[in-house]
Formats: C-alpha cells, structure tokens, sequence
C-alpha cells in the first residue's frame, strides 16, 4: 500500500494549459474525490495519476517512487472507468483475468483471485456470462472486480457510476465506500455529482479551471468554504448569495436591511447564506417574496426573491409548509459566509 | 401490409414466382444442358427437363480432358487455381487492410494522416487503370503464370483499410486504456482485442472479397498463358470460342455450374456472420 503525492502538477495542450499547478499529498488508504464541472480538469488529472496522459511539469509520486515515465501497467495502479471498458467478447471470468494473464500469473493463482474477487463481489454466478447480458449494475461490478484482482496499490475511479440510474446509483455509491474501506486501498474518486463527492471523500478536492479551490474534508468544505465557487458547488440547493456592502460590524442588503457581517470587511462584498441555514422569523431582517414552492416530502423549498430587489433566494423549510405566493416571509440568519467581491475568496471570520 | 385480400396475395405471389422464375430459368437450363449429352443441346427445341447424362459429364468435366480437341487443363485444376487465388485475394487483403488500419488508428507517427490518403486516393485506381504498369512489374519479378502474380497486384486494397478504420474507430478508446493498464502491448491488444472485436467484420469482407476475387477475368487473362495455371472463369470464355466445331454445351454448362458453386457455398456458409458484420453497430 502507498500515498500518492502530486508535486506542481500542470498539463498543457499546446498552448491551452489544463492543469496550473496541482499539489496534492494523499495518504496510504485514504479516498479523495476530485470533483468539480465539466471541463475543469479532473478527468485529465486522474488520466495522468494512470499514465494515460503525458505530465507537462511536475512530479506524481506512488509510494516513494516517481512514476511520471512509467506505463500504466508499471504503475500498480487500477482503473474503473465511466463506460467500464470491459472486453466485450470475453467472459466476465476471463475479463478479470486477463491482466493477471499478461502479467504471467499462475492459473491457479488467477483463479485464486478471480473467484475471491466474485465473492467480494457477489459475482459468482455470472462469470461465465459475456458483459452484454449484464445489467449495467452488474457491468460496474465487474469493473470493479478486473480491479480488485490487480491488488493495486492505487484505484482510480472516473465517474464510474454516471451511468446507472439514480437509486442504484446510491447503492453503488455505498459498496464502492464499504469496498474501499475494507481493501484500504489509496483511491481518487473523479466525479461531477457533489452528492457523490460529500458522501465518498475522505477528502475532496474541488477544482475549477485546473486550479484547486479547496482541498478538505467534506464537513470542512461546507462549513468553510474557502471562494465562492465551492460555496455554490458544495451543498445542495445551492447557497443564496447577495451583494452586500460592509459598513463596521453591518452587512447591509441591497433592499436595505442590517445584518450582522461574518467578517471584517469594508465596501463592497459577497454575502453566502444556505438555504437550510435560514429559519423563519416573524422579526427576521431577510423578507423574501415567495414566488415558486418545491415540497420534498421532508422538506419544502421555497424560491422567491429578495424582497425590493430582483435577488433570487431559496429556503428550505422542515416538513410540509405551504406559504401562498406573492406572500413575504420573513427569516433570521443563521450560519453566515462572507466573500470578497472581486476575487471571490472566503473573507477571515 | 396489415389487410388480408385474397387477390393481393395471389398477385403478390404470382409477381414473386415471376421473379423466381427469370432469374432461376438461366440457372435452370444450365443444369439441364450439363445433364444431357453435347449433340442434345443443339436439336430445337432445346429439352427444359433435365438428361440422364449429368454423372458422366460431370466426372468428363472435372477429370477428363474436358473439351474434346481444346486445349484446356482438366476443369478441376482450374477450380484448385480459381480457389488459391480467391482464397489468397481475400486474405491477404484482410491481412494488410486490417494492419494498415491498425497503424493509421492506433499509432502516432510522422505523416499519418498523409498515408492515410495516399491509400484512399488508391481507390481511384483499380486493377483495369494500372494493368499495363502493373503487367509490367509483375513480369519483371518473373511472377507470370504463378499464384503469386494472380493474387497479390489484386492485394493492396484502399476499401478494406477504410472499412477497418471506421470499426476501429468504433471502438470506445477506453478499451485501449483498460487494455494497456492491463498491460497489454500493441501486437497483444490487437490479437486479443481488435480482432476478435472485428470477427465479423472480417467475415463480411471475406464474403465480398472471396467473389470479387473468383469472378476477375482480365488480370488473369493477361498473365497466365500456362494452361495449368488459367483460372475457371477464362477457360469458360475459352470453351465458347476455342472449338472448332460447335460448343460442347454439356461441358461448358458443367464447367459453369461447377464455377458457380464456390461463391454460393461461401455465402450461405458466412450469411450469418455477414449480416452482423454489415449492421452490428455495438462494440
């Protein structure tokens, strides 16, 4: 077993840099997710951990030994990919076995591992089917047996369940987690789904335009959020942000009200509340006009706008509420985060 | 049609047994002619039921000195000729198209997409634009009347190399991803991967190709001259003219039905894995 450290990690395409300068230090056993937009770069980053991707700059460290120039079959590394990429006219035994195969492994010792893999798995009665009479939970499983077999030092995850429907999505979401708790086996995790991120990472990275925003554990993230970008992208429904002028101990909203500031700041600035994070309150300062309801069923999202302004906010109320539209409501504050305007970053408490 | 009208049926069938019946009559009167004897066929009117003569032509035909006073070899050897030169057509241009197509998918190197080109401009030149040129060559290689002159001008083949880049490119890149995480290298991936994976592919083209290499008449007219060596399509082109006296249509017929039979085997032999490999699409 091993960390993985990423030392300045960039990547360019021709000019287009991808990648500006990723650090990361990943300790034995632990999960990372990397999650972040489409487009952001964690795809890529997780195809270079694999060697699928040249480094531009930098160093990836598996264990102690710098794998930059390694094969992806030199790296003890193995991969679950979003489409699974099984072999497609092999059985699911023979494609768990035939990287063990190409690596000289005994048959014994193969069929050792394939049938502890199917176990784990719960894949004993398929081995002997071909991937297309699988169901695509099924597929997933055996990508991650061709997996497990390798015993690798590192399993690379990308997306690897955005393609199964949303309730086996939670299942699979749940045994990937059991699975890599029990192997201890070091793994980054990519996807786009910030649910998936929150309830998978030891750790998440959340990168944006290939440059970390933040790099912490789950509750860290949503309790502190470092830019306004991890704000909005952690946590769901999405943070409520409004421009506030900061006047000493004041953040004052655009339609006027006071509310007391997060941070010390002056001028102009960005103020974050979550919509589980306001409480109604006949005497609150923030007055929202209701214009759309969501009933969850346990919850019920409000959406409507900043009263006076054209601001959109949304709240989410406990239980079955049914307050009229066009109706105000009003609401005190409760965990608030101030940013600044300009760059967007996390303003001192 | 979802109705149920007795006369449309009817019509329906009779346009089908019409049908049927054009193109079966040749065929049919091909076997008739090579079951009865030579001076039969030129008595009107011509029998439309089969002789009793159609084992002895048969065995005349295939091992005997085939036309009386011709000088053509035995019509099986032309079938053995005919065969090695279809067989070694189709598979060599399988062999080479589906490499080619490896190196130009899979494979990053200086000119690539110029390579690529240059075998697709090829199509332009079939075996009938360049024959002079390639005779030419062939002949100084000292390959006339060989198999190797039959087959392998024919070989080089811009369609098959087109044909196996497009399914390559079919296959999602992740499969290459997984395979080389796996460990596996180039020459392995594409044994253990991209062939099976085109299995039926492979069987379309050899089909097509297996006939279109039976059926060519020019290129082996041109060079062999060898009577052993001639292929099952002249020698019928040259029972028609080379007697003296009038065709000896039981033989001749023969020689044709006998030339026809390959193909069809062929055909139903792979029908299945032909159609899958026109219109299977998942990889």
């Amino acid at each position: 077993m091993a960390g993985i450290k990423l030392e300045n990690l960039i990547k360019s395409y021709g000019d287009t840099r991808i990648l500006h300068g990723i650090d990361a230090d990943i300790a034995d056993g632990e999960m990372i997710v990397v999650v972040g937009p489409s487009g952001c770069g964690k795809s890529t980053l997780l195809r270079m951990v694999a060697g699928l991707e040249a480094v531009t700059a930098g160093r990836i460290l598996i264990g102690e030994r710098v794998v930059n120039d390694l094969e992806p079959s030199q790296r003890d590394i193995a991969m679950v990919f979003q489409n699974y990429a099984l072999y497609p006219h092999m059985t699911v035994r023979q494609n768990m076995a035939y990287g063990l195969k190409i690596r000289g492994m005994s048959r014994a010792e193969i069929a050792r591992r394939v049938d502890e893999a199917a176990d784990i798995l719960e894949l004993r009665p398929y081995l002997d089917r071909k991937p297309r009479q699988l169901s695509g939970g099924q597929r997933q499983r055996v990508a991650m047996g061709r997996a497990i077999v390798r015993h690798p030092q590192v399993f690379l995850f990308d997306e690897p369940l955005s393609n199964l429907d949303a309730k086996l999505r939670v299942q699979m979401r749940l045994e990937i987690r059991k699975l890599q708790r029990r192997l201890g086996v070091t793994s980054i995790y990519v996807t786009h789904d910030q649910v998936e991120a929150m309830t998978l990472g030891d750790r998440l990275m959340v990168l944006n335009k290939g440059v970390v925003e933040q790099f912490g554990s789950p509750i860290e993230l949503y309790e502190r959020p470092a830019s306004v970008f991890v704000a909005g992208f952690i946590g769901s429904p999405a943070m409520n942000f409004l421009p506030v002028r900061v006047e000493g101990d004041a953040a004052i909203l655009p339609n006027g009200a006071r509310l007391p500031a997060p941070a010390r700041a002056a001028g102009e600035a960005t103020l974050g509340a979550r919509p589980e994070h306001l409480t109604p309150d006949e005497a609150g300062p923030v007055a929202v006009e209701v214009e759309v309801l969501e009933q969850l069923g346990a919850a019920t999202l409000v959406h409507g706008r900043l009263e006076g302004t054209q601001h959109e906010m949304t709240v989410q109320l406990d239980g079955v509420r049914a307050p009229e539209a066009g109706r105000i409501m009003r609401f005190a504050p409760g965990q608030l985060h101030l940013f600044d305007a300009a760059s967007g970053k996390r303003l001192a408490d | 049609m979802i109705e149920n009208r007795p006369w449309l049926n009817l019509f329906a069938h009779l346009a089908l047994i019409l049908g049927v019946a054009i193109v079966a009559l040749p065929i049919w009167i091909t076997f008739v002619a090579a079951s009865h004897e030579a001076a039969r066929m030129m008595q009107a009117p011509i029998p439309m039921l089969p002789g009793g003569h159609f084992w002895e032509n048969l065995r005349a035909t295939l091992f005997g000195e085939g036309l009386s006073g011709a000088e053509t070899a035995p019509v099986w050897r032309m079938l053995l000729n005919s065969l090695v030169m279809a067989l070694g057509i189709a598979a060599g241009k399988i062999a080479i198209s589906i490499i080619s197509a490896f190196a130009i998918v899979y494979f990053k190197f200086p000119f690539r997409m110029a390579f690529f080109w240059m075998i697709f401009i090829t199509l332009m030149l079939p075996v009938e634009v360049r024959i002079l040129p390639t005779y030419e060559v062939v002949s100084d290689l000292g390959l006339l009347n060989s198999y190797w002159g039959l087959t392998v001008p024919l070989i080089a083949s811009a369609t098959a190399t087109f044909m196996f880049r497009q399914v390559f490119l079919t296959i999602p890149d992740e499969m290459l991803e997984s395979a080389r995480i796996d460990g596996a290298g180039p020459l392995r991936f594409f044994w253990d991967i991209l062939l099976p994976l085109s299995r039926t592919n492979i069987a379309a083209l050899f089909v097509i190709l297996f006939i279109y290499g039976w059926n060519q008449y020019l290129w082996p007219l041109l060079i062999t001259t060898d009577r052993d060596m001639s292929t099952v399509m002249i020698s019928i082109k040259q029972m028609l003219e080379a007697a003296e006296q009038s065709p000896q249509w039981n033989i001749i017929m023969m020689t044709a039905l006998l030339a026809m039979l390959p193909p069809v085997a062929v055909v139903i032999a792979m029908q299945k894995l032909f159609v899958k490999g026109l219109t299977e699409t998942d990889k």
